[in-house]
């Protein structure tokens, strides 16, 4: 594969205790349906057996007795209500099947995506998101066979084979004992198989999960590569990570269908050797059969030989949906590192109560910050702010201005003493923590939908005034009002169709809906031009009064207008020197800066 | 299904062993147990077992089972390969089909919803080979040869036996198939509408998280998985119908093939071995229906794809090469007349533009956010023509030119420049691919990049992950303009290279702009400060137009 494939899934290792036991702590949800799944194949099992013994009853009769077909109308009516009961039994079997395998499924993709949710923003953003996604949908689709078919099928190979076999001891010795013996030998035999294919899916499994991330990654950016040219060369690209997926694949199923070959072998060489053995004893070539054997008894054993063999047969078909699932367990294992815990998923989502604090006093100190592959950003880094203090930090990008804002809007983890009003952050509340302080990251994500519809986020119950309101503060109106549909205009998923700026402006919008006690703004103004910068500051700074605000920002101008000023540099955010003048009345004059 | 038929017609020959292996398989099976019926029962009625033919019945019983054995593997590897090299095909095809579609006319079409096309509708497409077609093909082989043999052995069981199979493996799962449409169609918008809310809920994260929104985004997911358990389990109803059918059609055809039996025995058209062996026969030939139904249950959801694979591939793009090229003389002379444009008519972006840009020439433009800057640069690309008036480069109207030579000429960094997965290098190379270790950090070091990628434990090697979100935005910005400026174009767009730098940052590369686009023109769209020298020229955007600045 080309150096852009990247290969975790390389180092994983087979799936742990763990992990099987989570997939069937999972499955307890589904459990009813699927005892009636599990139970359809058996009693449809026995079914069979009367339905052979009938069978050849009525064959034996016509041909050894010659008994007149008008007389074997009620043998022949009890075929056909075997045939109705097994045929009902099969519909049963399959809606159950399905019914449970639908339920784990929607329990499982509900434990994942709350998982995902809960987790920090900074464990996120190193994620392809492409990748995460395919679990939910694709991953989780993987259990569905293990469920409906898998789990059944395996219950109905462990039993039916020998209990036919049994049956067939009293009718002949030297037929049950061959299926006796040879039944049990075959799960060896697949288990061997399965264990190759296992190992096999589990690379089938990551690389196409890769080809996922691949696939959105090069959808989105597919603009930018045709502009370069390069569009027609990552179709190459493409092909290659598909050709992978099918050889993957290939390779997986060459070693399953070989579990179905020797099954194969077994069920024909079941049919030929009890063809040839009680073909043989009626010649009287062999004579291992105490006393006579009718045909009847003959054709029964005919009848059950491919019969004994279909329970494995159908175990072997779904055998690969077993590794499939084994496989997809793992790899989510990995991509989320560890599983969600089997929850209720009856957790309320209550709105956040609104325990209004009032302005938030920040303490930061001993904060060290690791990121990964970089060492520490942040080192023994301090920083206060007092209640309604305003607060800018400085520093050339990288150097850890939005991993501080990261820490204190709790989207990664630290190490170091964070309070927020004397309260250790880590232990604060999630909804209240998120009620008091309102963050706007450097790439806001807008959501399909109106622009007012993603303002609204901010606040649901906010009115459309208010949203209007939120709108003109944050110059949002400054561009919906040049739209044909003003604030009702769509816009797309990842805010196309709305610019870098304008998105920031809309996420910036949804803040001012908020009632926090402590903001957070990461380049609040990066791709504004500077007319609109003042207007936006002004605006911050209105919204901002009685409240604790921490600026993260390139630009002096805006700065300046603050109360402090720090400054990040070598791992440790340093006071800067500064007379405040935000309050000032002679606000245009420090913008004059940037004017071109 | 018109998008497979040219697929299929590629691979005809794998598919064509696949069902030439998928007939034998059959055929031995249905032979193994027809014979041992016949000589089971020959051998218990036979009053001579001395003269008995031992011989024959024994050795064609052993060579049906070891064909059925080889012939069954190699179907399903030949018929598994096939599907998956044709899989393959249809996501480049897909693929391929896209390029020239962007940049797309609306923005409807939503990145989750392609990327479901791309993945989960290619998926859904294997079961039309493996689980409709070969199965299909196999019970139409299955039906002439069990009618021809029966022809001869016992010709009242023939109605019975055809009337049989052809209701459960073409009636049946026909019904299956057609009442299944509409739910695979379901289904199949169910998972779309799923990957969305989970895409949303994955890369908005962060934000939802701020907003205290995730109950909300979790609801949203919820709703959308309840939604595709809901649509499957419909569909499932389909399938299990059809499981039930199966084993009700196989069973009564053959209780009919026994009853026509035991009237020939009576009558004394046939003999008990050979009324035995077809009866075995016809119970082996069921085998088929099985796969055909369950096919059938989800064929709805492959049709479903298909159409929509079919729409893309219906798609007109936006803009096209002209129908006679006229070849792009050297030289790179930039000239706008007149030229307005709007994405409503309403509301032109751009009213009467004019401009000149020399070669090697640099100018900024200047405006405020969504003043038409970004609008402008893309019109120079095509990715938009204009309403009306002229671009034209080195003389020619832009929309006589190839695209490929207009875009090889002309490059641009756009405001949402993506860093792609891959490694530093990867992404560097899409704007050269010749280009050597050098060149690349010569174009990192311009873009004041160098230091950092140095840094890194991997250099030039080292990974990025979606949307180059271990970098930092101002980080992922220089990678992206080192990118636009290793590409040997003549002319550069900058739409706003530098935001996301700090000050400092931002007026040391705009005062390196002129060494680092040396020989080159240029058009900066920005908004920042612009130290002297730094351009020839200054636009300001006033109501779609242009003032000197």
């Amino acid at each position: 594969m080309s150096s852009v494939e990247h290969d975790p899934g390389r180092v994983t290792t087979r799936l742990s205790k763990a992990d099987m036991a989570w997939l069937r702590a999972r499955g307890r949800v589904g459990r009813r349906w699927l005892s009636v799944a599990i139970m359809a194949p058996l009693v449809s099992g026995c079914l069979t057996v009367a339905q052979a013994f009938l069978l050849a009853t009525i064959l034996q009769r016509a041909i050894v007795e010659h008994v007149p077909s008008r007389e074997q109308v009620p043998a022949i009516l009890g075929l056909v209500g075997f045939v109705l009961l097994r045929a009902l039994l099969a519909w049963t079997g399959e809606r159950a099947g399905s019914q449970a395998a639908e339920t784990i499924k929607l329990a499982v993709r509900h434990d994942l995506f709350a998982a995902l949710m809960a987790r920090r923003p900074a464990w996120m953003r190193e994620k392809t998101s492409g990748v995460l996604t395919n679990q939910i949908v694709d991953q989780v689709e993987a259990l569905d066979a293990y469920f409906a078919r898998f789990l059944p099928a395996m219950i109905a190979a462990a039993f039916l084979p020998i209990a036919f076999a049994v049956i067939l001891m009293p009718v002949d010795l030297v037929v049950g004992a061959l299926f006796l013996i040879t039944a049990p030998l075959i799960p060896v035999f697949m288990a061997l198989a399965g264990w190759g294919a296992e190992s096999a899916s589990r690379r089938h499994m990551t690389a196409l999960s890769r080809l996922s991330g691949l696939f959105a990654d090069r959808l989105r950016g597919l603009l930018v590569l045709k502009l370069f040219g390069r569009a027609e060369d990552e179709v190459a690209r493409v092909r290659e990570a598909s050709d992978e997926v099918a050889d993957r694949t290939l390779s997986v199923l060459k070693i399953a269908f070989l579990s179905s070959a020797v099954l194969e072998f077994f069920a024909a060489l079941g049919v030929a050797g009890v063809a040839l053995y009680v073909g043989l004893t009626y010649l009287g070539l062999i004579d291992l059969h105490p006393g006579t054997l009718t045909l009847q008894a003959g054709l029964f054993c005919l009848f059950m030989a491919p019969e004994i063999y279909l329970p494995l047969r159908t175990l072997a078909a779904h055998y690969h949906d077993r590794a499939a699932a084994k496989a997809a367990v793992a790899d989510m294992s990995a991509v989320f590192e560890g599983l969600p815990d089997v929850v209720d998923g009856a957790q309320a989502a209550s709105r956040p109560a609104t325990v209004r604090r009032g302005a938030i006093a920040v303490d930061v100190s001993d904060l060290v910050v690791m990121a990964p592959g970089r060492g520490p950003v942040l080192e023994g880094a301090a920083i206060h702010a007092a209640a309604g203090e305003h607060v800018a930090l400085l520093g050339p990008s990288g150097i850890g201005k939005s991993t501080l804002i990261d820490v204190l809007a709790r989207f990664r983890d630290w190490s170091g003493r964070v309070e927020l009003d004397g309260e250790d952050l880590a232990a604060i509340d999630e909804t209240a923590l998120r009620a008091d302080i309102a963050v706007l990251n450097q790439r806001p994500r807008l959501f399909h939908g109106t622009i007012a519809s993603n303002i609204r986020l901010g606040r649901l119950d906010a009115s459309d005034e208010d949203v209007r309101r939120a709108a003109e503060r944050a110059c949002v109106t400054d561009f919906a009002d040049a739209l044909p549909d003003g604030l009702a205009t769509t816009i797309g998923e990842r805010g196309r169709g709305v610019s870098g700026g304008e998105a920031q402006r809309i996420a910036l919008a949804r803040i001012f809906l908020r009632d926090p006690g402590l903001i957070l703004l990461d380049e609040p103004t990066a791709h504004l031009d500077s007319a609109t910068e003042t207007r936006i500051v002004d605006a911050i700074l209105d919204f901002a009064v009685g409240r604790s605000l921490i600026i993260a920002t390139h630009s002096v101008a805006v700065a300046n207008r603050m109360d402090r000023i720090y400054r990040i540099a070598g791992g440790q955010i340093l006071p800067v020197p500064h007379r405040p003048t935000s309050r000032l009345p002679n606000l245009p004059k420090l913008g004059a800066g940037d004017a071109p | 299904m018109k998008v497979l038929v040219p697929l299929f017609a590629a691979r005809w020959r794998g598919l064509a062993l696949a069902l030439l292996l998928a007939a034998t398989t059959l055929a031995a099976g249905v032979a193994l147990l027809g014979v041992s019926g016949w000589f089971l029962t020959g051998a218990a009625i036979t009053t001579a077992a001395a003269s008995f033919n031992l011989f024959g019945p024994s050795s064609m019983v052993r060579g049906f089972s070891f064909l059925r054995i080889a012939s069954r593997y190699g179907e399903r590897i030949t018929g598994h390969a096939t599907t998956l090299a044709i899989l393959s095909d249809l996501r480049v095809w897909l693929f391929g089909r896209l390029i020239p579609l962007v940049p797309f006319k609306g923005q409807d079409e939503r990145t989750g919803d392609f990327v479901s096309r791309l993945t989960g509708d290619v998926e859904t497409l294997d079961l039309v080979f493996l689980q409709v077609i070969a199965p299909l093909a196999t019970a139409l082989f299955a039906a002439l040869g069990l009618g021809l043999f029966l022809w001869f052995v016992m010709p009242t069981a023939m109605p019975v036996a055809l009337v049989g199979l052809g209701v459960s493996a073409i009636g049946a799962p026909l019904l299956l198939a057609l009442s299944g449409r509409r739910s695979g169609a379901a289904v199949i918008r169910a998972m779309s509408d799923m990957r969305i809310a989970a895409l949303d809920g994955v890369d908005g994260q962060a934000d939802l998280v701020a907003l205290g929104a995730v109950p909300l985004s979790r609801q949203a997911f919820g709703a959308a998985a309840a939604d595709v358990r809901v649509a499957r389990l419909k569909q499932a109803r389909g399938v299990a119908l059809g499981a039930g059918a199966a084993q009700f059609g196989a069973g009564l055809t053959v209780i009919g093939v026994l009853w026509t039996g035991l009237q020939a025995i009576e009558t004394g058209d046939i003999g008990g071995p050979l009324m035995v062996g077809a009866l075995l026969a016809v119970m082996a030939a069921f085998e088929v229906t099985g796969p055909i139904l369950r096919g059938a249950g989800r064929i709805g959801q492959s049709m479903a794809a298909a159409r929509r694979m079919q729409a893309i591939s219906g798609a007109e793009p936006a803009i096209r090469d002209p129908a006679r090229p006229i070849a792009l003389p050297p030289g790179g002379v930039l000239e706008l007349e007149g030229v307005r444009f709007g994405y409503s008519a309403a509301r032109p972006v751009l009213a009467g533009i004019n401009l000149r840009l020399g070669e090697g020439e640099r100018i900024a433009l200047v405006g405020g956010s969504g003043s038409g800057k970004s609008t402008l640069l893309g019109l120079l690309l095509r990715l938009s023509d204009v309403d009306a008036g002229s671009i034209r480069l080195a003389g020619l109207d832009i929309r006589d030119i190839r695209l490929v030579d207009l875009r090889s000429r002309i490059a641009l960094l756009s405001q949402d420049a993506p860093v792609f997965i891959g490694t530093v290098r990867d992404n560097l190379l899409i704007g050269d691919p010749a280009a050597d270790d050098a060149t690349l950090h010569a174009a990192l070091r311009r873009a004041r990049l160098d230091d950092f990628v140095r840094g890194l434990p991997e250099g030039l090697d080292s990974w990025l992950g979606e949307s180059g979100a271990t970098l930092s935005a101002g980080q992922a910005r220089r990678l992206c303009l080192a990118r636009t400026l290793l590409a040997p174009a003549e002319i550069l767009l900058l739409d706003e290279p530098t935001a996301g730098l700090d000050r400092d940052t931002e007026a040391a590369f705009l005062a390196d702009l002129v060494t680092a686009t040396a020989g080159r023109a240029v058009i900066l769209a920005t908004h920042a400060a612009l130290p002297d020298g730094a351009v020839d020229r200054v636009y300001r955007f006033e109501a779609g137009r242009l003032a000197p600045g």
